[in-house]
């Protein structure tokens, strides 16, 4: 993803900016509308997501919203009950995946020389290894695995890319004025990165965070549609995988699939279009004219 | 340029080096025991397990010291003897790999190819043309945040299912056996079509929202503004714009290259499109030791091979790395 | 160099050229349903990978007998009869005209040297019968003579009659060890009605044998030409597959079969449910070496906790039915003591679960809603089945959940295939289903899976959960020694078994899955059916089921004019 550039502004000129950005607007709603939907929802169903709670294969209705699944299980239930694991994994994911990311992006471009290079190699190693083959592997070597393995599994592959982008951040951050003045100024070397260059590079860490999140529910899905996931609960991967595994596409039980891919789809597009809008917010050259 | 590839080089043998260590370990420590898996399929009396016993560590090439293994592991894969298959037993890895491998060629090559040049025509051509952008943007995004599988299902669905236009599985019909003819070549192309729309459509999502992302920045950047004032036309500007935008595209193409591999495998899965991630999955669930490590080596390979080529492309498009200005990507 | 690259290109293509063949529709069988994996080989002593080529056995080579299990009955086939001479000897005769697939005479030489093989090499499965053999002996050319010694296992030679596959000595005279007992015998010569054409990672193709002996002999002649026998990576797309008429016959679990019947979409055995014939019992092996589940009063009350009724209506959507509580399939119903089971059998019934745990001492001290061992223990179960084996998938979790409303702690568990079958055969588990004891000719076959003993380290072939008892291991034994023609005493046997099995309920055997079979009658008509008009055969081409009436239905097949 494009890494977006800098600039300082006031507080209140920041927000009048977000409030008028549609595509932060349109972003957040969605996210936050699910997000909404993953808390309340499993209390206003009446179903257990398990349960055989009405006549097998029955499409939406006033009693099923979604319909339910071959086996008569309430979709909407499962979709409710599938979407907070959802938001789990990429919250806890995205985050590891932007800590990790950002701890030895901004060490090896701060501190340079053969500490960047070993770390540099170690980013490189580890984005060229397919990382999902290898969450294959680590996956079936576990008899039980968890929501939370999960995540911490998609943090420590997904960095890479987020150790590239802010260690070019951070060579450029290193070099401004600013921060050379502080240097001259006899500053220590961590109060210049606590004072000087962190508050600089926070708006860009909220955008990589996002981005994370949004990879990591996408991976998560993955791993969940090929039966990686966890062994137990539920999530929306696993309900696809279901649905294809029991014939919903030759029976044409069309509300068993759609609803979890799709609301995959929405969350994760709508945090990207969130990303692009804050972009915009911080960077008012990108905005629209 | 020297310097830069050299550099590129040791990443690549140190990447190799660590994951064909890492891919002789599968067999050695994943839970089970493969001569056990073997032995447990048949049931005979104690002396005759005992001489198969014997027989299968032989075959696996289980019978020496831990050291001896890895050493013959590395000759063994220099040699493209990746051993015998354990689900498929006795077939050897390598024979089973080389079926597969044209399949998930024909579907990645393609649509990697084809989705990161029409994504990026598009991105280009898109961007700050108002309507065109705000339509593209969504639309995109959707593209892009969708997983692989569910726009797999959903074509499948849509065109397999409920229009019955595509077929849904298969690299061919089983009315055929593979043959030179038009009725085999049009029925490849038949099954082949919808796995590779469905990768082609995910990548171009992504392909297109960067390019339009990168070509925003580079308008708003002092050159075009500079070229702007001179009164420059914008047709130009645009092109300056799109060359500068393609570098950090290919960069892009490198990042995501792992991710795609992933996004084949799964989409393979869908259609049961017998290649190496049909395969992979099959090894997994069938606990083919030998077949993960054939699959896994592959993949490796493919991702390295594939990286290796856009560094070569890096270096053609980027002048800045010919002349050895900058030490790395 | 590069008019040889030429040369060789054209040689190349031309070579593909006059492989590829489009079978015609009209001439040509679908099949699915048999094979777990891509073909790797033809060769009939090796059991385990037959599934994934079950034409091997049955279309190419064929046994001395077939069986047919609806009417209980050997048909001889090779064999023109068959005789016991005394307790310990045992005549064949062969059919006069007999021969292999490429032109030879198939005598009693080829018999002997099929049955030496297994004294040969202790690898073969059919070895172990020369505990009880002591010779094998050609008299003519058309006469095999087969004499036994000591403990003779009467009930399993039996089986073995329509399950050892006669190989050509000819062919299989100068074979090395390793090609005998794990070879892939990749162009095989049988004497069957069909010939190997071809295969693919994902088909096996068989071509109709024009010169077979059984349509001079016996009169009969399969109707296809061609049989494709297809691997579906899933049953999803069987389905849609045979939906759209490109599949003739699936014999994969496919799901709604039940509602497609009815509205005429398919075609199954029965008209009604279970729509299908029963081919093996779904029973739940117990882990005896584990607690609680050692004590026989916490398994009887977990058999009373099951609701075998959910996983029948919702899990298979209608399409098995409850096991006999003995596990005996319907076949075998006549060596089920019904006395026995009025007594001490046992159905769905929570109230009773509680009751029977309370009585036991399992009670609910902690409050947490489960019940804790008598010594206050917790106690915590897994139910396992494979990854993808989606039917069983959902019928644990059945089981869990009924197993937990009536205070029994169960969660249910779905490791990969090698994980659960490591832990089956090692011990390790705490409950799975398993269902290996296929449709047989005797009741044997499934007490050798149940009570499958001595104990040892890894149990692969049966008693999974290592239940050790003498007296029940004796009365088995007692059964595989007890002549066919004994069925009185067989039946006694069996009862005295019934009552220790179901006092005890080492494993609770729960339902009996379906013999899968569904067809489509667009280019072939006449498949098998219970109706009347409609042939009485068992519709099923997996491993070891053409000779079980699956060729029959084959010569019965008609084209849809």
């Amino acid at each position: 993803m494009a890494g977006p550039t800098k600039e300082k502004g006031p507080k209140n000129e920041f927000l009048y900016f977000a409030f008028r950005n549609w595509k932060l607007r349109l972003g957040l709603f969605v996210t936050v509308s699910f997000l909404v939907v993953a808390l309340v929802g499993p209390f206003i169903t009446k179903f257990d997501p398990w349960g055989y709670v009405g006549r097998p294969a029955e499409p939406p209705s006033a009693t099923h919203w979604f319909g339910t699944t071959f086996f008569g299980q309430d979709v909407f239930s499962q979709f409710v009950h599938g979407l907070g694991p959802l938001f789990l994994v990429g919250a806890l994911g995205g985050a590891l995946a932007t800590l990790i990311g950002t701890a030895i992006g901004f060490t090896a471009g701060y501190r340079g020389g053969a500490v960047d290079e070993v770390l540099n190699m170690l980013t490189n190693v580890v984005l060229v290894i397919p990382t999902l083959a290898l969450l294959l592997l680590i996956a079936a070597y576990l008899k039980v695995r968890s929501f939370l393995m999960e995540a911490v599994f998609i943090g420590c592959t997904a960095w890479p890319w987020t150790a590239r982008a802010v260690r070019a951040q951070t060579l450029s951050l290193r070099t401004r004025e600013f921060v050379d003045l502080a240097r001259i100024s006899g500053m220590k070397p961590g109060k210049i990165v606590v004072t000087e260059i962190a508050p600089n590079m926070l708006s860009y860490l909220v955008m990589v965070f996002i981005l994370q999140f949004g990879g990591a529910i996408l991976n998560a899905a993955t791993l969940d549609f090929i039966g990686l996931g966890p062994t137990t609960g539920i999530s929306l991967g696993l309900m696809m995988n279901y649905a294809v595994m029991w014939g919903a596409l030759p029976l044409k039980i069309w509300w068993w699939f759609i609803p979890p891919g799709l609301a995959i789809a929405l969350i994760v597009g709508a945090l990207y279009i969130t990303n692009v809008g804050l972009d915009e917010v911080f960077n008012p050259k990108l905005r629209e004219k | 340029m020297k310097r830069y590839l050299g550099r590129k080089l040791a990443i690549y043998a140190l990447t190799f080096f660590l994951a064909v260590t890492i891919d002789w370990m599968i067999p050695r420590f994943m839970p089970g025991n493969p001569v056990q898996t073997m032995l447990s399929r048949v049931s005979l009396r104690a002396e005759a397990v005992d001489a198969l016993r014997g027989y299968y560590t032989r075959a696996f090439g289980l019978d020496v010291p831990v050291w001896q293994q890895y050493l013959n592991f590395w000759r063994a894969v220099f040699q493209g003897d990746l051993g015998v298959s354990i689900y498929l037993f006795p077939k050897r890895v390598s024979s089973i790999l080389m079926e597969a491998v044209p399949y998930s060629i024909a579907l990645l090559l393609p649509a990697i190819l084809l989705s990161w040049l029409a994504g990026n025509k598009f991105g280009a051509f898109a961007a700050r043309r108002k309507w065109l952008d705000n339509t593209l943007l969504p639309v995109g995004y959707l593209l892009t945040a969708t997983p692989y599988m569910w726009l797999g299902v959903l074509l499948a669905w849509a065109f397999g299912i409920v229009l019955d236009v595509f077929p849904i599985a298969g690299a061919y019909s089983f009315q055929m056996s593979p043959h030179l003819s038009w009725a085999f070549i049009k029925d490849l192309l038949w099954h082949w079509f919808l796995p590779f729309a469905s990768l082609f459509l995910v990548m171009f999502g992504g392909w297109a929202i960067g390019m339009r992302n990168m070509i925003i920045y580079e308008l708003e950047a002092d050159y075009s503004k500079y070229l702007e004032s001179l009164g420059a036309p914008a047709r130009l500007i645009r092109k300056y714009a799109f060359r500068n935008a393609m570098l950090p595209q290919i960069t892009g193409l490198a990042l995501q290259l792992g991710v795609i591999a992933v996004g084949a495998i799964v989409t393979e899965i869908v259609f049961s499109y017998p290649g190496i991630g049909h395969l992979l999955m099959q090894a997994i669930q069938n606990q083919d030791y030998f077949l993960i490590q054939g699959c896994f080596l592959f993949i490796i390979m493919g991702v390295l091979l594939a990286n290796f080529a856009v560094d070569i492309l890096y270096i053609i498009v980027d002048p800045r790395t010919r002349r050895g200005m900058v030490g790395e990507s | 160099m590069r008019k040889w690259l030429v040369v060789a290109l054209t040689v190349g293509l031309a070579g593909l050229l006059a492989l590829g063949q489009v079978y015609p529709r009209n001439e040509t069988l679908y099949v699915s349903g048999a094979a777990w994996g891509p073909p790797t080989d033809w060769n009939p002593f090796i059991t385990w990978s037959k599934a994934n080529t079950s034409g091997t056995v049955g279309l190419i080579y064929e046994t001395l007998y077939f069986y047919d299990p609806i009417n209980d009955e050997l048909i001889p086939w090779l064999a023109e009869s068959g005789e016991w001479r005394t307790d310990t000897v045992f005549v064949v005769k062969l059919r006069d005209g007999l021969t292999w697939q490429d032109g030879k005479p198939l005598t009693a030489e080829d018999v002997v040297f099929t049955f030496e093989l297994g004294r040969e090499y202790a690898e073969i499965w059919f070895s172990p019968r020369w505990d009880y053999l002591e010779s094998v002996t050609a008299v003519d050319p058309l006469t095999v003579e087969f004499s036994f010694k000591g403990t003779v296992l009467y009930q399993e030679f039996q089986s073995d009659l329509y399950n050892v596959a006669i190989v050509p000595e000819h062919i299989w005279a100068g074979r090395s060890r390793e090609d005998i007992t794990s070879g892939a015998n990749g162009q095989p010569v049988g004497s069957g009605a069909y010939r190997y054409l071809t295969h693919a990672q994902d088909r096996n193709v068989y071509v109709r044998n024009e010169d077979w002996w059984g349509t001079k002999l016996l009169g009969l002649k399969p109707a296809p030409k061609y049989i494709v026998e297809i691997l579906f990576s899933s049953n999803n797309v069987a389905l849609g597959s045979l939906l759209k008429g490109e599949l003739d016959l699936s014999n994969n679990f496919l799901p709604g079969i039940g509602s497609l019947t009815a509205l005429g979409y398919v075609k199954t055995y029965l008209p009604q449910p279970p729509y299908m014939l029963s081919a093996n019992t779904a029973v739940l092996f117990l882990n005896t070496t584990k607690k609680p589940l050692d004590d026989p009063a916490f398994r009887k009350a977990l058999a009373h906790a099951i609701n075998v009724d959910d996983i029948i209506n919702y899990a298979f959507a209608g399409l098995v039915q409850r096991a006999d509580p003995t596990g005996l399939l319907p076949t075998m119903s006549k060596y089920v003591d019904q006395n026995v089971v009025a007594r001490l059998g046992f159905a769905y019934n929570p109230t009773q679960a509680r009751q029977l745990l309370a009585a036991a001492g399992y009670k609910d001290v902690d409050g947490d809603g489960f019940v804790e061992a008598p010594d206050g223990s917790k106690i915590a179960l897994e139910v396992t089945c494979p990854f993808g084996w989606t039917d069983w998938m959902e019928a644990i979790r059945v089981i869990a959940a009924s197993a937990r409303a009536a205070g029994i702690n169960i969660q249910d568990r779905t490791p990969d295939y090698g994980v659960w079958n490591t832990a089956l055969v090692t011990g390790t588990f705490d409950m799975t289903l398993n269902n290996w004891a296929s449709l047989s000719n005797t009741p044997w076959t499934l007490y050798n899976l149940l009570f499958n003993h001595p104990i040892r380290e890894t149990m692969g072939s049966g008693n999974f959960g290592r239940y050790d008892n003498p007296q029940l291991f004796a009365l088995v034994d007692q059964l595989a020694g007890t002549p066919p023609w004994d069925e009185a005493g067989m039946k006694a046997i069996c009862s005295q078994i019934q009552e220790i099995m179901l006092n005890e309920l080492p494993m609770i055997p729960l339902w009996y899955n379906g013999l899968w079979a569904q067809y489509r009658e667009d280019v072939w008509q006449n498949f098998p059916g219970a109706t009347e008009g409609r042939p009485h055969w068992l519709p099923s081409t997996w491993a070891g089921y053409w000779q079980m009436g699956g060729l029959h239905m084959l010569c019965e097949l008609k084209p849809v004019p």
